[in-house]
C-alpha cells in the first residue's frame, strides 16, 4: 500500500498557556499583578476601603458577565444586557419609589423583566433564526426606551440604607458596627459555583457547550436547539435583572438613557475569562476572574491620576489583546468545526 | 427597475414628506423616535380672542428631578398665561447629538418660539441660526450659549453659574478656613465636574476653583490647580502644583454617569490630604455620596472631609440634613421654568427682553427647611 | 451471511437538470461487506442520502428488516437503527469522546449529568471494539481516525443494524486502516450490515463480500469480491457508450513551445514531484480519481498554496511564484472548481466580476473608467456569446455556464496565456456544455494555452491533445490522445490504490 496518507494528529496539545495551567490561572495571576502595581504605585490604592470599592462597582458587571457567558458558548451574544440592567432597574424601582410597592417585590419584578426580554431574545436567535448580534441590538435599543417610558423620564432613586426600603442594600454591603463587609461578594461566589454546575453538570449547559461547538451536529443528534437558545438567553436575562437590584444598591439613583457600555465590558470580562467568541468554550469561573481585571483597572487608573479618556483607551487595548488572544487559539480547535 | 426609475421614486418620496413636515405644527417628536421622552402637551384656557401662542421647551435631558422641577415650574405658568406648551429632552446629558436633532425638528414645525438648555454649548450654533433665519425666537435657560451668533438667542434665564460656584466655594471655606491656614503640609481639595462641556457646569467648575483660590491666596497660601486639561487651563491661576500649599484637583469623567463619577471621587477621597470636595451638579454630588458609602469620610466636624454639592433630590436632601453632605448650592428650577415662558411670550410679541438671573442659595441643615430655600429643594 | 436485512428497489431522484438515480437497485444481508463503488458523481453518496432520509425518493422502494419504509429525516433512520459514518465527521470538538457518544440521551443522576457512568459505558464500548481511546479526552484532540472511530462507536451503541461507510479510509494512516478493518470483522460477526462506499481497488478484496458498481445514477451490476478482478470493476466503472466524438488526434504540431514547465513540485500530502510540460495551443488534460491531487497541484502551481519545492519555467525563464499575484502577472488565470466561492463576486454585476483582475487597466487617475469597463465588457459578452440581459445583471442571476464565461472574461481581459480549467463544466447542463468546449477550442487556435482538470472521461478524451493521469498525489502516466482510452486512463488512476 504505497503512497497512503500519513495523517497527523489535528490539534497539537502543548501550547504555552497550557503549560502555564490553563487560561484561568494565568488571567487569575494577571489580576494579582494589576492589583500589585496599583498597590506600589499609589499608597492610596492599598486600603480595605479600596477593596471595598473595587467589589461594590464590580457587582453589576460580574452579574451580567456571568449571565451573558451562556449565550456567548452558544456562538451567539447579548447586547442588551447593559441597557437592560439600567430598565429594569427603573421599571422596579418605578414601582417601589412612585407606587408604593415593597422592595422586594420591585426586585421580583427587575428579575422577571430581564426572564421576559431573554426569552424575547432567545426566540428571536432560535426560533426566527436571526443573528444574535442583530437580535440582541434590537431588544438594546428597546430596552433603552423602554425604561425611560416606564419610569416616565424619573431617574429613580431607590430606597436609601436607613430608610424602610433601604434593606435591600445590606443584601450586598452589610454594616456590623464599624465593620463592613462586602457581602455582595458572597453571593457572587454561591452564584458563579450555581452557574458553573449548571454548565458543565447539567443536561441544558451541555447541550449550550454542544450548540456552540457544533450546531448542525448537535441538531442532528435530535437535540432541540430552539429550546437550548432560549435557556442561554433567558439565564442572561435573568443576570441581567439580579445586575439591575445590584446596580440600584450600590448606586444612589438609575438614570435613563444609562447604561449602553456595560455590556461590552461584561463581555470583555467574559472573554478575558476564557469564553470564546465562536462559541463552545467557557467557564464561568473563568468569566468572574475575567470580569475582575476589568473592574480593577477601572477602579484603578483613577487612583495613578489617569484622566477619564486614558482609562478608556487602556481599558480597550486590554480588551483587544483578550480578543486577540482567543481568536489565535481558536485556529486548532476550528478543524471539527461545520 | 432600474437605478434612475428607484431614484426618481425615491426623490418624490422624499420631497413629499419635507413638504408633509412642514405643515401644521408638529407635536414636538424627534425623527428618531424611540429614544427620548414622548412630548406632553399643556394648554391653558383662551385669555385672548387669537390663537394661543405655541412654544417648544427642550431640556438637557430627564436625567435629574432638577429638569422636572423646571418643566413643573415652566407647565404652571404656561396654563396660568394661557399659552401651549411641548416638552422634550434627550435621555442624558451627554446625548448631544440627540439634542442638537430634537433642536432642529423643533425649528421645523415652526413654532412662536423655543426654549433650549444646551448640552453643549458649541454644538446648537448652526441651529440657533436656522431658528434666526426662520423668525423663531429663541431663549435660553440653565445653560447659555456665550458664543452664539448675534441676535440669535435673544435672553437667556439662568442662575448665574459662575456666581453659584463662587457661592460654594464660600460656603465650604467656612468650614475648612482654619485647616487650611494651619495646615503644616500640602492640602487637597477637589472638584467633581461632570462634564468640561456645558456652560452650566463649567462655570460653577471655574467658579469655584477661582473663589476657592483667591479664598486661599487670601490667607496667605498658595494654589495650583491640576486635573483635568480644560478646567486647569482655563481656571484664573493655574499655578505650580510642587510648590503650591493647596492643590485643587479636578476630575471629570467620560460619561455623564453615577457610577463613574463615583469612580473618580473614589480617587479623590482616598487620597490623605483632601480636606474638601465639591461636585458641581446633582450627579456628580450623588457620585460623591457613593463614594463616601466604603469610605466614611465625609462629615461636617474638623476631622472629616468637607463634602459641598449641587442641587437637590431626594439623596442629597438626606445627606445634608444628617451632615454627610456639609452644604449644597440649589439653583431656583421652578422659578427658572416659569420666567422662561415669560421671556418667550414677550420674545414671540417682540418686546424686548434681556437675561435673569434666577439665583442660586447656600443651603445646609440649619436652613434647608426655610421658607425661602425648602420649595426649591425638590425630590 | 444471514438474510436480506435491506432491499432497495427502482429508486428514482432527480435534482434541477441532473438525474442522479435512475432506477437503482441494491440489496444488503445482515452480517455482509458491501461495496458501493462508481466514479465521482455515479450516484453512490445519492443513494445512501436517500436511504438515511436526507434525501427524499422520487419513486421505487426501500424495504427494510422486512418492512416497507421512508425516513423523512435522518433522526428517524438513526433510531430505526441505520447510521452513517460521514466523510465529513459530525463531532463536537469542545466536548470529550464520552460526552459526543451519548450526546441527547446522557445518563442523568437527578439533574446531574453522571459523567462518571457515561466514561465507564463508553469505555466497555471501546473494550468491546478492540479499540484504545480514552473517553475522557477531548475529540478535537484524536486524530481523524480516531475521531471515526468514535463515530463507529456512536453507531454500535444506538444499536444500529446497517452502517455505511462513506470512503473511511481516505484520513487513515495504514495502522488505523487495519484496526477498522478489525472493527469491521468484528462487526460482521454482530450481523451488522455494512455498505462500504470507496474507490480503492485494494480494499475491495481485503475486506469486502460483494462489489456493485453504479455509473452515471445507473445500477450497473455486482460480482462476488473474491472471485473479481480490478479489470471486471473498471470496466463495469466505465464501460459506457460516449456518444460524443472523443479526438482522435492532435492538432498540435511537435515541435510546439513549451510555455509552461513544472519540475520536481512538492507540496503538502497530494502533491509529490510533479512534472510535466504544457506546449503552445495544447490542451493539457489532468485525469484522476477525486484526491488523486490535480486541483492542490494546480492551486500550488498558481501559489494559492505554500510549496515546498519545485521549479516553474514560463516561456523558458525560471519564474518565482509565491501568491496568486504573482501567477497572474505571469500570465496564468485559474478558473476554479467551486465557481461560486472561488471565482465570483456573487453580489456583484457582470462587468464587475469580468474587470476585477485587471482593474489597473481601467482607471483614469485614480477613478474607475465606467465607460471603458463597460464597453471592454459588452465586447467578451459578444464574442463569448454570454447570455445575459446587461452587463449590469447581477452575476448570481446567471445560469452556471454564464458565470463560467464571465470567469473566463476575467482572464481574457488580463491576457492570461495560460489557462487552468478545473472541472470546467461541473454543474452546467448539456448545451452549455459544448458552448464551453467550442470556446476552449478557439483560445487554443488563438494561440492560448489549457490544462483541464476533470473527472468526467468522456471530456477529457473528447477536448485533451494529451492527457497526464495523477493518483495519490503522484504522476501515473502520460498519454498522447492517439492512444489514450477510457480503460487504460481508469488503470493509471488507481495504479497505487
Amino acid at each position: 500500500m504505497s503512497g497512503r496518507i500519513r495523517n497527523t494528529p489535528v490539534s497539537s496539545n502543548k501550547s504555552v498557556i497550557r503549560r502555564l495551567g490553563g487560561q484561568n490561572v494565568v488571567v487569575f495571576l494577571i489580576v494579582v499583578a494589576l492589583f500589585a502595581f496599583f498597590c506600589i504605585v499609589s499608597p492610596n490604592f492599598r486600603r480595605y476601603s479600596t477593596i471595598l470599592s473595587i467589589l461594590d462597582y464590580s457587582y453589576y458587571i460580574t452579574l451580567i458577565a456571568i449571565g451573558v457567558t451562556f449565550p456567548l458558548i452558544t456562538g451567539g451574544v447579548d447586547l442588551s444586557i447593559g441597557t437592560g440592567l439600567i430598565c429594569y432597574s427603573l421599571i422596579g424601582g418605578y414601582l417601589v419609589v412612585y407606587q408604593g410597592w415593597p422592595v422586594w417585590a420591585g426586585m421580583i419584578v427587575c428579575v422577571l423583566c430581564g426572564a421576559l426580554i431573554g426569552l424575547l431574545n432567545g426566540f428571536l436567535v432560535g426560533t426566527m433564526n436571526l443573528p444574535p448580534f442583530l437580535a440582541t441590538l434590537c431588544t438594546m435599543m428597546m430596552t433603552r426606551g423602554l425604561g425611560s417610558i416606564c419610569s416616565t423620564g424619573l431617574g429613580i432613586p431607590w430606597p436609601t440604607a436607613g430608610t424602610e426600603g433601604g434593606w435591600f442594600r445590606t443584601i450586598f454591603k452589610l454594616n456590623i458596627g464599624d465593620l463592613k463587609l462586602p457581602l455582595g461578594f458572597l453571593w457572587i461566589l454561591l452564584l458563579t459555583a450555581l452557574m458553573s454546575f449548571i454548565l458543565n453538570h447539567t443536561k441544558i449547559g451541555r447541550y449550550i457547550i454542544a450548540i456552540g461547538s457544533n450546531k448542525e451536529a448537535t441538531r442532528l443528534s435530535g437535540i432541540n436547539t430552539k429550546y437550548v437558545y432560549i435557556s442561554a438567553y433567558v439565564i442572561s436575562g435573568i443576570f441581567a435583572g439580579l445586575a439591575a437590584i445590584a446596580y440600584s444598591a450600590i448606586f444612589a439613583s438609575v438614570y435613563p438613557g444609562t447604561g449602553a457600555g456595560f455590556e461590552l465590558e461584561g463581555i470583555g470580562g467574559a472573554i478575558i475569562g476564557g469564553v470564546s467568541m465562536t462559541g463552545g468554550v467557557g467557564s464561568v469561573v473563568g468569566t468572574l476572574i475575567g470580569v475582575f481585571v476589568i473592574c480593577i483597572l477601572k477602579t484603578g487608573l483613577p487612583f495613578i491620576g489617569l484622566q477619564a479618556n486614558w482609562q478608556q483607551i487602556i481599558t480597550g487595548i486590554v480588551l483587544i489583546a483578550a480578543v486577540l488572544i482567543d481568536l489565535s487559539r481558536n485556529v486548532k480547535g476550528r478543524a471539527i468545526n461545520r | 427597475m432600474s437605478k434612475k426609475l428607484l431614484a426618481i421614486i425615491f426623490c418624490i418620496v422624499l420631497i413629499t414628506s419635507v413638504l408633509a413636515g412642514c405643515e401644521g405644527t408638529k407635536s414636538g417628536q424627534t425623527a428618531a423616535g424611540d429614544t427620548s421622552k414622548p412630548a406632553e402637551t399643556s394648554s391653558g384656557t383662551k385669555t385672548d380672542a387669537e390663537k394661543p401662542l405655541n412654544f417648544i421647551i427642550i431640556v438637557k435631558s430627564y436625567q435629574s428631578t432638577y429638569w422636572l422641577a423646571a418643566v413643573k415650574g415652566a407647565e404652571e405658568q404656561a396654563k396660568a398665561r394661557g399659552v401651549n406648551c411641548t416638552f422634550n429632552g434627550p435621555n442624558s446629558e451627554s446625548d448631544i447629538a440627540d439634542q442638537v436633532q430634537m433642536f432642529n425638528d423643533a425649528i421645523n414645525s415652526k413654532p412662536d418660539g423655543i426654549g433650549i438648555a444646551a448640552c453643549d454649548a458649541s454644538a446648537v450654533l448652526d441651529s440657533l441660526q436656522a431658528a434666526k433665519e426662520a423668525g423663531i425666537p429663541v431663549i435660553c435657560f440653565d445653560s447659555g450659549v456665550p458664543d452664539a451668533p448675534p441676535g440669535t438667542v435673544l435672553a437667556t434665564a439662568s442662575t448665574d453659574n459662575y456666581k453659584a460656584g463662587v457661592t460654594a466655594a464660600q460656603g465650604m471655606w467656612k468650614a475648612i478656613e482654619n485647616r487650611v491656614k494651619g495646615a503644616t503640609g500640602k492640602v487637597r481639595i477637589g472638584v467633581v465636574n461632570q462634564d468640561a462641556v456645558s456652560e452650566s457646569i463649567t462655570n460653577r467648575g471655574l467658579g469655584f476653583i477661582d473663589e476657592m483660590t483667591t479664598l486661599c491666596k487670601g490667607a496667605g497660601k498658595s494654589v495650583a490647580v491640576v486635573g483635568n486639561d480644560f478646567y486647569v487651563n482655563k481656571a484664573k491661576e493655574k499655578g505650580d502644583e510642587a510648590s503650591a500649599d493647596v492643590i485643587i484637583e479636578v476630575r471629570v469623567p467620560s460619561q455623564t454617569t453615577t457610577e463613574l463619577c463615583a469612580t473618580e471621587a473614589s480617587a479623590i477621597l482616598n487620597q490623605s490630604d483632601t480636606i474638601g470636595i465639591f461636585g458641581s451638579n446633582q450627579v456628580a454630588a450623588e457620585g460623591v455620596l457613593t463614594a463616601n458609602q466604603n469610605l466614611g469620610v465625609l462629615g461636617s466636624t474638623d476631622d472629616k472631609i468637607i463634602a459641598v454639592g449641587f442641587d437637590a433630590g431626594s439623596i442629597i436632601k438626606a445627606a445634608v440634613k444628617d451632615g454627610t453632605m456639609y452644604g449644597a448650592v440649589t439653583q431656583s428650577p421652578l422659578k427658572m421654568g416659569q420666567v422662561t415662558v415669560d421671556l418667550l411670550i414677550s420674545a414671540a410679541k417682540g418686546e424686548p427682553v434681556s437675561d435673569v438671573d434666577t439665583g442660586g442659595a447656600w443651603y445646609n441643615k440649619d436652613n434647608m427647611d426655610d421658607p425661602s430655600i425648602a420649595p426649591n429643594l425638590y425630590d | 451471511m444471514g438474510d436480506i436485512i435491506l432491499t432497495m428497489k427502482g429508486i428514482n431522484k432527480s435534482f434541477p437538470g441532473v438525474r442522479a438515480l435512475n432506477n437503482v437497485d441494491f440489496e444488503l444481508y445482515k452480517g455482509e461487506v458491501h461495496a458501493l463503488m462508481g466514479e465521482n458523481g455515479a450516484g453512490k453518496s445519492t443513494l445512501m442520502k436517500v436511504l438515511t432520509g436526507i434525501y427524499k425518493k422520487d419513486s421505487g422502494t426501500i424495504i427494510y428488516d422486512g418492512k416497507v419504509v421512508e425516513f423523512s429525516n435522518p433522526r428517524e433512520a438513526q433510531q430505526a437503527g441505520i447510521v452513517i459514518v460521514h466523510q465529513e465527521l459530525n463531532m463536537l470538538g469542545h466536548l470529550t469522546v464520552a460526552q459526543n457518544i451519548f450526546i441527547g440521551r446522557e445518563f442523568m443522576k437527578g439533574i446531574r449529568i453522571d459523567d462518571e457512568r457515561m466514561n465507564d459505558e463508553a469505555a466497555k464500548l471501546f473494550k468491546r471494539l478492540n479499540i484504545s481511546i480514552d473517553p475522557t479526552e477531548k475529540m478535537s484532540n484524536l486524530t481523524v481516525g480516531k475521531q471515526q472511530m468514535c463515530e463507529i462507536a456512536k453507531a454500535i451503541s444506538n444499536e444500529a443494524k446497517i452502517i455505511v461507510f462513506d470512503e473511511p479510509t481516505a484520513a487513515l494512516t495504514e495502522s488505523e486502516v487495519n484496526e477498522l478493518f478489525e472493527i469491521i470483522r468484528d462487526l460482521k460477526k454482530k450481523d451488522i450490515g455494512i455498505v462500504y462506499i470507496t474507490h480503492r481497488m485494494d480494499e475491495i478484496k481485503l475486506i469486502t463480500d460483494r462489489v456493485s458498481v453504479m455509473r452515471d445514477g445507473a445500477y450497473v451490476g455486482t460480482l462476488i469480491s473474491k472471485d473479481s478482478t480490478k479489470n471486471d470493476i473498471i470496466s463495469m466503472m466505465v464501460g459506457r457508450v460516449i456518444y460524443e466524438e472523443p479526438k482522435t488526434e492532435s492538432k498540435v504540431p511537435e515541435d510546439a513551445p513549451v510555455v509552461l514547465k513544472v519540475e520536481n513540485l512538492n507540496a503538502g500530502k497530494l502533491v509529490k514531484d510533479v512534472s510535466f510540460e504544457l506546449h503552445k495551443g495544447e490542451i493539457l488534460g489532468f485525469a484522476g480519481l477525486m484526491g488523486s491531487g490535480r486541483t492542490e497541484t494546480a492551486k500550488a502551481i498558481i501559489g494559492a498554496d505554500p510549496k515546498e519545492s519545485g521549479d516553474i519555467y514560463i516561456n523558458g525563464e525560471k519564474v518565482e511564484i509565491n501568491s496568486p499575484r504573482d501567477a497572474v502577472k505571469c500570465g496564468i488565470g485559474y478558473l476554479s472548481e467551486d465557481r461560486k466561492r472561488y471565482g465570483l463576486m456573487l453580489q456583484r454585476n457582470v462587468a464587475e466580476n469580468s474587470t476585477i483582475a485587471y482593474l489597473e487597466n481601467f482607471l483614469k487617475g485614480i477613478f474607475i473608467d465606467k465607460k471603458k469597463e463597460n464597453s471592454e465588457t459588452e465586447k467578451y459578452v459578444e464574442s463569448l456569446a454570454i447570455k445575459t440581459p446587461g452587463i449590469d445583471q447581477l452575476i448570481v442571476n446567471l445560469s452556471g455556464g454564464n458565470q463560467q464565461k464571465v470567469i473566463l472574461t476575467k482572464w481574457l481581459v488580463r491576457n492570461c496565456d495560460i489557462l487552468i480549467f478545473d472541472e470546467p463544466t461541473r454543474g452546467i447542463d448539456v448545451g452549455a456544455k459544448s458552448d464551453i468546449y467550442k470556446l476552449m477550442n478557439e483560445l487554443v487556435k488563438a494561440g492560448k494555452s489549457i490544462i483541464m482538470i476533470s473527472s468526467e472521461l468522456p471530456e477529457i478524451l473528447r477536448m485533451s491533445d494529451r492527457i497526464i493521469v495523477m493518483c495519490e498525489g503522484r504522476k501515473s502516466g502520460e498519454l498522447r490522445i492517439e492512444e489514450a482510452s477510457q480503460e487504460k486512463i481508469m488503470h493509471l488512476a488507481t495504479m497505487w490504490i
